[in-house]
């Protein structure tokens, strides 16, 4: 009787998962290990019948290419800049919006706003705040300044990083719930104790903040290596125009060489590279997260 | 009692509120001078603030590319994809964390792993399997991976539905309730807030996602996303002359339904966000 209640159980929980496990053998596991092994051969998107198996020459080629290796830096950049000052001002406007203010909401909404406009249209408005005669040389023009080529070559790693920061109160919502998740009597005790309000940031808000942070960070950082669409819209005109020569990210890279030169099994290569860097990266994260994460719940067990 | 009992002295509310104030500038304004230029006459430098209301921009925004074609096809795709995918995931969620089976430790890890996997290792591949399916160019591929779910709404769902107090369960497992009807009458009703901030955030990602279409799909069958990213706004006969106005009216034409889309689901979001990610 009993086993029957449980083999029933087992069944069900089957039954259930079933929808996404079969979609996910089909359309995640199969064309991920078909795109693994098709990244050692010499594919180019015509020739599936005379495949070749060419071993480690794509992989070889994504080390040896200067343009990966150029690609690969500039990306590291970018990601090195961009997710740290975007985690900074995320927490910075949480914090301030977690003080006793009016309108709250009014404020949450204004900050929280860019991270829902579609990136279709983020770019396609900074474009034209960036361009020659565009919104922000008109106001270095009212202040009496230089005028910046903003998309061109020194300045438009700038300008991408600018969009990108525009977004950074995406993890303001997070945030939010975070701080609310501080006891209050915590706090109490740091004012009984006599602690500045930056003090208090330092010794009671940061660390039970951590474990958003870390999550934040995470996703941050998957997210930044592999932005391609922002530079590529930026200064070309479709999704096949090469962007100019600093923003010429990773991804962008490994795109062009799938859809601008039919590269296949070489791009393949490009994207598995990315995604076991990804992956060596989440783990180092987690790894490294024991020494400076807070987890309330360890300290119970 | 909050982070800062000392708001309430004059000079400290004066630089919260001023710092308030300048960022909101900061963030809102780029929107407001992309909605102030996208009403300025054709072919006028970029001004600061709004100077002239040319709606006909507007109307050259939905009429020289094929707006309402590509309008359609983007509320096909959503429609197709944001209920199916939210079924799924909700289902799937459910067994994650009140079910019990071998194996269920190990399907677990692959979501969670699944949820660092860059989409676009698998799109290629995906595309030969569709290929030989006769798939390309139809709306078939999102069909199928809505019936799949989505691994990041399998993982808030789980989150979400392991918070329900374990009574509950009890009190419909004795009236004789069956697995299903106990997680679509007791269960699902509870996830409401959940299920609002899926809903809501799958309709923003699939109605902006326009590398999917592009791989899948041709010219005419494009959403909105997929057209503005490729076509964009020129002059017929010279395609180096850019319209910046209809382009930026576009723009603004296009984040609407996102926009509008967060402030409708806002409570929820706010909600369903905190209990997904902080318990994470």
């Amino acid at each position: 009787m009993l086993q029957t209640k449980k083999w029933r159980q087992y069944a069900t929980f089957y039954a259930f998962v079933s929808p996404w496990l079969i979609i996910f053998i089909f359309l995640g596991l199969f064309p991920l290990l078909y795109g693994l092994y098709l990244s050692f051969t010499n594919f180019t998107g015509f020739n599936m019948n005379q495949l070749k198996f060419v071993g480690f020459s794509n992989y070889k080629t994504v080390f040896l290419d200067s343009e990966s290796m150029y690609a690969l830096g500039r990306t590291l950049l970018v990601t090195a800049i961009n997710v740290p000052i975007s985690l900074a001002i995320g927490l910075f406007l949480a914090v301030l919006l977690n003080l006793k203010i009016k309108g709250l909401s009014w404020w949450r909404t204004a900050f929280y706003i860019p991270s829902v406009v579609p990136v279709v249209s983020t770019v396609l408005m900074w474009k034209f705040i960036f361009s020659g005669d565009g919104l922000l040389n008109t106001l270095f023009d009212k202040l009496q300044l230089q005028p910046i080529n903003w998309l061109g070559y020194e300045y438009a790693t700038t300008a991408l990083i600018v969009m990108l920061l525009w977004g950074a109160g995406g993890s303001l919502l997070i945030n939010l719930a975070g701080l609310k998740g501080i006891p209050a009597d915590l706090y109490e005790a740091a004012e009984i104790d006599g602690a500045s309000p930056v003090r208090k940031f330092f010794t009671v808000t940061l660390p039970l903040m951590t474990h958003i942070l870390f999550f934040n960070l995470i996703m941050g950082i998957i997210g930044s290596l592999q932005i391609y669409i922002q530079p590529i819209l930026l200064s070309g005109k479709t999704l096949l125009d090469s962007p100019i020569k600093p923003n010429y990210l990773y991804l962008v890279h490994a795109f062009q060489q799938i859809f601008a030169f039919q590269r296949f099994g070489y791009g393949l290569a490009l994207m598995w590279v990315l995604f076991i860097a990804i992956l060596l990266l989440t783990v180092l994260v987690f790894y490294s997260s024991r020494f400076w994460v807070y987890y309330e719940t360890d300290q119970e067990v | 009692m909050m982070v800062n009992a000392g708001i309430n002295k004059p000079l400290l509310r004066v630089v919260v509120y001023g710092l308030l104030t300048v960022l909101t500038i900061i963030f809102v304004y780029p929107l407001f001078i992309t909605m102030a230029n996208s009403l300025n006459p054709l072919y006028s430098l970029s001004t600061l603030l709004p100077t002239a209301f040319e709606w006909e921009n507007y109307k050259m925004a939905v009429t020289t590319i094929e707006f309402p074609e590509y309008l359609k096809n983007s509320l096909i795709i959503c429609a197709i994809s944001v209920p199916l995918t939210t079924l799924s995931s909700a289902l799937a969620g459910f067994a994650f964390a009140r079910l019990r089976a071998p194996g269920k430790k190990l399907l677990f890890v692959i979501i969670t792993s699944t949820m660092m996997l860059p989409g676009i290792v698998t799109q290629i591949p995906t595309y030969i399997l569709f290929h030989k399916m006769n798939f390309i160019d139809t709306f078939y591929p999102w069909l199928l991976w809505g019936i799949g779910g989505a691994p990041f709404f399998i993982f808030m769902y789980r989150q979400f539905f392991s918070t329900v107090p374990k009574e509950l369960e009890e009190a419909a497992r004795i009236d004789g309730c069956s697995t299903f009807r106990m997680y679509a009458t007791i269960f699902m009703p509870l996830a409401t807030p959940a299920t609002w901030t899926t809903v809501i955030m799958l309709f923003q990602g699939t109605w902006g996602d326009f590398i999917t279409p592009f791989m899948f799909l041709r010219d005419e069958h494009y959403p909105l996303a997929t057209a503005l990213a490729t076509i964009g706004y020129h002059l017929p006969d010279n395609p180096n002359v850019i319209l910046a106005q209809p382009s930026s009216a576009a723009a603004i034409l296009f984040m609407i339904p996102t926009i509008a889309a967060f402030f409708f689901g806002q409570r929820y979001l706010v909600d369903g966000i905190a209990a997904g990610a902080v318990k994470g």
